[in-house]
């Protein structure tokens, strides 16, 4: 793709940069409110109580309501994606994930990214890169773990 | 009515623990259409900057006819779909989500589409960790309004026998 539409888009995140074993610490954090846990678990149809019932979570270990872990999933691929997925065609898939850390509303995550495998796609025109995405919380605890495959745009004319 | 809340039969949610079988296949309830409005507030608060989920005139540029559907929302909404049959207990009584393994993107989701989930129990072995509990896969997919499957994806979660 080029003309106009690449000018919206970065110019270090194409297939290319992203050379096996790169490491990428992914600059912004974001502290997961109510607002984000309980609005996108009701907006998905999740009827678990436990993500916005306060008053069920009295009798539970933590006592509070647990941040869904969709959303934990979305919002460290989404901390990673400007910087491996702007230019990204199409996610692929997720493999190897889990959620060894409970979030709950107030925590701050963070994302870190590996490049696991790179290789040109059939099309041509992109690559198929698989990421070990790594997301933290404020104490540095690991809250989600998991390996995404992405096709990522060639640099154009490169 | 009686006088106090107490009095009236609980309608129970979910499905007991003790009840899933290998090889049983749920079909969910409900279904839902995914309007635009929420796919682009679902990319702005995940912080998914991929123009693709967010600008329509980029998304026909490179081939769609419509905003793409952020695939996350896709996984977050089939995956909702299928919690009261799968993960959903009582008060307090909910378990662990601990994975997600095969998760495939199998078509791209536009606004107006309407998803659908199913799901297979593959898997039910009691926690050595834990006595009393167990640790539930599933495969579960989504299909769209033509029955095309969108994504599919196997789930692990731990449950407590109520």
């Amino acid at each position: 793709m080029t003309g106009p539409w690449q000018r919206l888009t970065g110019r270090d995140n194409y297939f290319e940069d992203f050379p096996l074993g790169r490491r990428l610490r992914h600059a912004r954090g974001k502290t997961v409110t109510e607002m984000d846990n309980v609005l996108i678990t009701n907006l998905v149809m999740n009827t678990a109580q436990s993500h916005f019932n306060e008053d069920s979570q009295q009798a539970t270990p933590s006592g509070r309501r647990i941040v869904f872990g969709g959303v934990t999933i979305a919002l460290v691929v989404g901390l990673a994606t400007q910087d491996t997925g702007e230019n990204a065609l199409a996610e692929l898939g997720l493999d190897q994930l889990s959620l060894p850390t409970p979030v709950f509303h107030g925590d701050t995550l963070y994302a870190e990214s590996e490049v696991l495998d790179a290789r040109v796609a059939e099309r041509g025109d992109a690559g198929i890169v698989r990421f070990r995405h790594r997301g933290r919380n404020q104490t540095g605890a690991v809250v989600m773990e998991g390996i995404r495959t992405v096709l990522v745009k060639r640099r154009p004319g490169g | 009515m009686g006088e106090t809340a107490a009095e009236a039969a609980l309608v129970p949610k979910g499905t007991p623990v003790d009840t899933f079988q290998v090889g049983q296949v749920f079909e969910h309830h409900w279904g839902r259409t995914i309007a635009a409005a929420e796919s682009s507030l679902f990319s702005s608060l995940t912080l998914a900057f991929n123009p693709l989920y967010f600008n329509v005139e980029y998304a026909r540029a490179h081939g769609h006819p419509d905003l793409v559907v952020n695939p996350y929302l896709v996984f977050n909404t089939v995956f909702g779909l299928s919690v009261e049959d799968l993960s959903e207990s009582g008060p307090g009584g909910g378990g662990a989500f601990l994975g997600v393994d095969g998760l495939r993107f199998l078509a791209p989701v536009y606004p107006g589409d309407t998803l659908y989930a199913r799901s297979e129990v593959l898997a039910k072995r009691e926690s050595e960790s834990r006595p009393g509990s167990f640790v539930l896969t599933w495969r579960t997919e989504g299909v769209n309004q033509r029955g095309a499957t969108v994504i599919a994806f196997e789930r692990s979660n731990l449950r407590r026998r109520a």
